[in-house]
């Protein structure tokens, strides 16, 4: 029994080593953390998880971001520092790291249980929970911090979120045809989706 | 001299100072590699972060809201000592601690700054009644009251030192606060800012757009306060004007802390410490890194998430070199918020690249206006940064 212990101690202990301080690209995606949490499992309500995002996705951001396609002050000089250090290194390192859902925050069940069937509507793209598809770089939602989902929602329906994007066409006609509150409601439903 | 305090089991990283900087460095060496013995020496017992405190001063956060302890820290295996490094003895590679010393294999000296107050007369004298809220803690709530009691119509004056100091934006997002609470509590009141710069030294479009709102705010640039008069409540500038004021907030001109002047870590100027771009070593003594406020010569302002980021950069720096492997290039980002008003914030962005070994910013971007937008994200980034440092 002791030396199974030992074993597992071990074993905890050389995965412990190989964490995410070892992975490729953390060198280029460290500064990231500073907004969005250790290893990219932000903690922060307007702040997304990068963790365990489809890389296709993650480096369309960066490089929208860094050409001032998706308009942000903040990601703008971000994406550049990571397009000039490699923007695959960067998407593939935060792809990689393993997705830790945050402590159940205070969901409204009610808003939660109409945005379950709100989501219907979303399902063709981002699939029936909202888990996306990364071969086609469509990101998952699930878990995604309710206040980060509710603005991007708005950004698409004020059409704020990636003027002239082509690519986005179909979820900004979706977005503007859905009322702000049921916007609100499908935060809260994939907000609590695990 | 009594013996090593705590004596080691095998490579030792001892970590002076857990603000910012420190506490992240002290975290992530053990991420890196948790055989690494790490000691972190920090006299506080509570983390009070300066960003956000300038709205304790507004009444629009609390303090308690600010203020962490260091309980999940020590869960990463660390030791951390509430007790004051006094000497660094870099030869014996040992930190002098009380009546003993701690051994290290590398030293991280994270000592934020120290005021200059013989550069202000009378100043030293006047410590309790002259305020300078610029460590967050005590100050901040003393001063908050002082504005408080502050009759309507009175006048409050803050004084700018010169750069460099700590947080250069963080002087007028305190001018907005206050001028902010005045505006609603005491309309007669005014802010009179005594700048000893020639202009504001951070976000300066934005502050004076945002300065629009607020015709209670006097703005004297190139306002040198060298003297102080606690019993007058008055304030002298180098050009011999003399300011009355009903509370006064002396923002001192600032060095490296003092650690970091009795270990011979300063340079000539007897004010900061030269360091390596890439792994943060002290130009003066191998083996000690210095990171955070303290340093000088890299094109990065004295920021709290600059620190963090140099707090990362040198752990891994420091854990390479234990490890007998070459450090690789890591460059700091950094994202200043400042709050205009109790719900808008501006923004300013700065990115950097090693370039032939050393810091070059890539870019710099500020928010177009104040938004409630910027404000939230801020929520958000100091949420994550708090948690980076100490969670």
């Amino acid at each position: 029994m002791i030396y199974v212990s030992l074993i597992v101690v071990l074993l905890l202990a050389s995965r412990a080593e190989a964490g995410p301080l070892d992975a490729p690209g953390y060198g280029k995606a460290f500064t990231c953390s500073a907004c969005h949490g250790f290893a990219g499992n932000s903690r922060a309500a307007t702040v997304p998880i990068l963790a365990g995002m489809p890389a296709a996705y993650l480096k369309k951001a960066l490089q929208d971001y860094a050409s001032g396609k998706r308009p942000s002050t903040e990601m703008e000089p971000y994406a550049k520092m990571a397009v000039h250090l490699g923007v695959d290194d960067v998407a593939t390192y935060f792809a990689g790291q393993k997705r830790e859902p945050a402590t159940a925050t205070a969901l409204d069940g009610a808003a939660v249980a109409r945005g379950k069937t709100a989501a219907a509507a979303c399902a063709g793209c981002h699939g029936p929970d909202g888990r996306g598809d990364a071969a086609k770089g469509v990101p998952d939602l699930r878990g995604q911090p309710q206040g980060y989902l509710g603005n991007q929602m708005l950004l698409f329906k004020s059409g704020r979120r990636s003027p002239g994007d082509k690519a986005l066409e179909e979820m900004k006609t979706l977005m503007k045809a859905i009322p702000e509150a049921t916007l609100a409601d499908l935060a809260a439903y994939f907000a609590s989706r695990q | 001299m009594q013996g090593d305090i705590a004596p080691r089991s095998g490579r030792r990283v001892v970590v002076i100072g857990g603000g910012w900087g420190g506490a992240t460095a002290a975290k992530y060496v053990r991420l890196h590699d948790p055989s690494i013995e790490v000691v972190l020496i920090e006299p506080n017992r509570r983390f009070v972060s300066c960003p956000f405190s300038n709205l304790v001063l507004s009444g629009v956060r609390t303090i308690d809201s600010l203020t962490f302890d260091y309980g999940r820290l020590r869960r990463h295996g660390m030791r951390v000592l509430h007790e004051t490094a006094t000497g660094v003895e870099p030869s014996a590679r040992r930190v002098r601690v009380g009546g003993g010393y701690l051994a290290y294999d590398r030293l991280i000296v994270a000592p934020g700054v120290e005021f200059q107050w013989e550069q202000v007369e009378g100043l030293a004298a006047a410590q309790e009644r002259v305020l300078h809220a610029w460590k967050a803690g005590p100050q901040t709530v003393q001063l908050a009251r002082q504005l408080q009691s502050m009759d309507d119509g009175g006048v409050f004056v803050l004084t700018v030192p010169p750069a460099a100091y700590r947080c250069p934006p963080g002087p007028y997002e305190r001018v907005c606060q206050v001028a902010w609470y005045l505006r609603n509590a005491k309309p007669r009141s005014k802010v009179i800012v005594l700048d000893a710069n020639q202009n504001i030294v951070s976000k300066a479009g934005l502050f004076r757009a945002a300065w629009q709102a607020y015709p209670n705010i006097e703005y004297r640039a190139s306002n040198k306060v060298v003297k102080v008069d606690a019993g007058a409540r008055e304030v002298t500038t180098d050009f011999g004007d003399r300011v009355k004021y009903d509370v006064v907030n002396l923002i001192p001109p600032q060095r490296a802390g003092s650690v970091a002047v009795h270990a011979d870590l300063v340079g000539a100027d007897q004010r900061w410490c030269e360091v390596d771009h890439v792994t943060y070593e002290s130009v003066k003594h191998r083996g000690i890194h210095v990171i955070g406020d303290a340093t000088i010569g890299l094109p990065v302002p004295k920021s709290g998430n600059v620190a963090n980021a140099m707090g990362k950069i040198c752990a891994s720096a420091v854990v390479h070199l234990l490890n007998g492997k070459e450090p690789p290039a890591m460059a700091p980002g950094n994202t200043c918020y400042s709050w205009v008003n109790d719900r808008e914030a501006i923004a300013v962005v700065n990115v950097y690249k090693i370039d032939t070994g050393k810091v070059v910013q890539i870019e710099q971007k500020l928010t177009p206006a104040p938004s409630a937008a910027v404000a939230q994200n801020s929520l958000g980034w100091a949420q994550s940064i708090w948690s980076d440092i100490l969670g």
